[in-house]
């Protein structure tokens, strides 16, 4: 068996190292069958811990009490690290030392698979030190509780920005910004806050960039306000320059009745919106040719025009589709002269 | 022109408005097609605001001089008007225009002939520029852009700028195509 476990071993590291951490659910399996034993003298409770199922071997492993449970910490340095990468997390934060070695393995399986190179320097100082399985058995459910872990901490992650994205766009009322630190990244509320605030305006920044055409390509926020800026500014002066068609338009307005009807009963004329509105331009003309007083009359004659001018309107292509009843085209004048 | 910024995003206006169902699964999806820039795209909205222009046009003063200004401020106000008040820009647009506007114009009126020299405000004097972040100072210009957002944040500013070009986009599409129609029906008419 020791032989077999010798020749496995390297197999096993590679293994271990090349998969992407995205799909190593079943590579896990595979390992199951790989695991070499490090090439220690106590390898009896390893081999025994192997034949269970993982679950319940990290289980005994943390429940029991092994006398070596002190020493991972001072003599690994990664597990030196792990036990930083537990400070590190705001959830974790108990002192206690039985704790901790539970609170370093679940620290360390919530972390994200770059631990696997480390696996090399593990077995490495493995050979060197009497302390049996703890930390590879340790270390193996670890990668197997990151792959499992990965994918919901992440989702956590979106979610809760997402959750506050939500309530931010309701009513922009946060109590508290839950936002879980990455890995690699400060810990301290001053830095936690920037980032949640950086993460809102870069959220912000996307659906502009969404919003303003040949955004998508620029990267850089300097360069993505201008073309903001230019767009904003570009469509104002477009707005500018239709108020200013508008406004030729409008006052020569001024047809002859006759005219008008004429016109109506052409079998030439397309039956949509041409159709549809020479009625009410003449109406408009009847306004801004006479008295403003006279604004009532156009209240009191629009009902009878919706009636004529429905049969012009095609419902698809017509922008000024009165599907409402006709009293609402009143009720909006009114309510313009109200507000206006 | 005015098509090219509707008809560029398209996916984009669906995936926006997909990310904003997912997060709110069960609230009604008639709510959600109220908020957030994607209400501002939809064939009601335009509709909507078309018919409140046409209204309004009709109330317009005869212009006796800077016509298109009245046009504008009307349209801008039925922008804001049809913007329900949820947006701080269209608020501010219906409390400070209306008034800046008619002074603006009377002042136009009265001082005609005089180049009004000492109307604009004395800017800060140029000893101490501390100009240094350009992002900031775009964003100043972005929020001068935005009517009332001087002094709002870079979220909520982003935000306010996001609706607001929207809205915009939708004035420049509903304002085409009424000024087409009524070139149209001039031209129909008057031939």
């Amino acid at each position: 068996m020791e032989p077999n476990v010798k020749a496995v071993q390297p197999q096993f590291r590679s293994g271990i190292s090349g998969p992407k951490p995205g799909g190593m659910g079943f590579v896990f399996d595979d390992i199951h069958g790989l695991i070499p034993g490090p090439p220690e003298t106590d390898g009896t409770s390893f081999t025994a811990l192997l034949e269970l199922p993982p679950p319940q071997a990290v289980e005994l492993l943390v429940m029991e009490d092994f006398p070596a449970k002190s020493m991972p910490p001072p003599i690994f340095p990664s597990n030196i690290a792990l036990s930083d990468r537990a400070s590190m997390f705001s959830i974790f934060a108990s002192a206690d030392n039985p704790p901790d070695s539970t609170n370093i393995i679940s620290a360390s399986s919530s972390m994200k698979i770059d631990s696997v190179k480390q696996e090399p320097l593990e077995s490495e100082h493995h050979r060197n030190s009497s302390s049996p399985a703890v930390s590879n058995q340790s270390l193996k459910s670890i990668k197997r509780k990151e792959r499992e872990k990965k994918v919901k901490e992440s989702s956590k992650k979106s979610k809760k920005l997402e959750a506050n994205e939500a309530s931010d766009g309701s009513g922009e009322q946060l109590p508290y910004v839950h936002v879980r630190a990455r890995r690699g990244q400060a810990t301290d509320s001053h830095s936690l806050a920037e980032r949640a605030r950086r993460e809102k305006i870069n959220a912000r920044m996307k659906l502009l960039q969404d919003l303003v055409p040949g955004c998508n390509k620029i990267s850089g926020t300097a360069m993505v306000l201008d073309e903001i800026i230019n767009h904003v500014q570009a469509l104002q002066r477009q707005v500018e320059f239709l108020s200013m068609r508008l406004a030729a338009v409008n006052p020569r307005i001024d047809f002859n009745l006759d005219a008008l009807l004429a016109a109506e009963s052409e079998s030439s004329i397309d039956n949509s919106y041409l159709g549809m509105f020479p009625p009410s331009i003449w109406l408009e003309g009847q306004l801004n040719g006479s008295r403003q007083q006279q604004s009532w009359l156009i209240d009191g004659v629009h009902p009878s025009r919706v009636d004529d001018t429905s049969n012009f309107i095609t419902p698809d292509n017509s922008l000024l589709s009165y599907d409402s009843p006709p009293n609402s085209v009143s009720l909006h004048s009114s309510q313009l002269k109200m507000e206006l | 022109m005015a098509e090219s910024p509707s008809v560029a995003n398209p996916d984009a206006n669906s995936t926006v408005s997909r990310k904003r169902r997912k997060i709110d699964p069960d609230s009604p999806t008639r709510i959600l097609a109220e908020t957030g820039p994607t209400r501002w795209r939809t064939q009601a909205e335009q509709q909507i605001y078309s018919s409140k222009l046409m209204g309004a046009l009709r109330h317009i003063r005869r212009p006796d001089s800077g016509g298109h200004a009245a046009v504008r401020d009307a349209a801008d106000r039925v922008l804001a008007i049809s913007a329900r008040g949820k947006t701080r820009w269209s608020r501010a647009i219906l409390t400070n225009r209306l008034s800046l506007r008619l002074a603006h114009i009377n002042r136009k009126h009265k001082k005609a002939a005089k180049p009004s020299a000492g109307k604009s405000r004395p800017r800060k004097p140029a000893v101490l520029q501390k100009k240094l972040p350009p992002v900031q100072s775009k964003v100043k210009v972005l929020s001068r852009l935005v009517p009332g957002c001087r002094k709002v944040s870079l979220p909520n500013l982003l935000e306010e700028t996001t609706d607001y070009i929207a809205a915009l986009e939708m004035q420049v599409k509903a304002m085409t195509f009424i000024t087409g129609l009524l070139n149209a029906g001039q031209n129909f008419t008057s031939s």
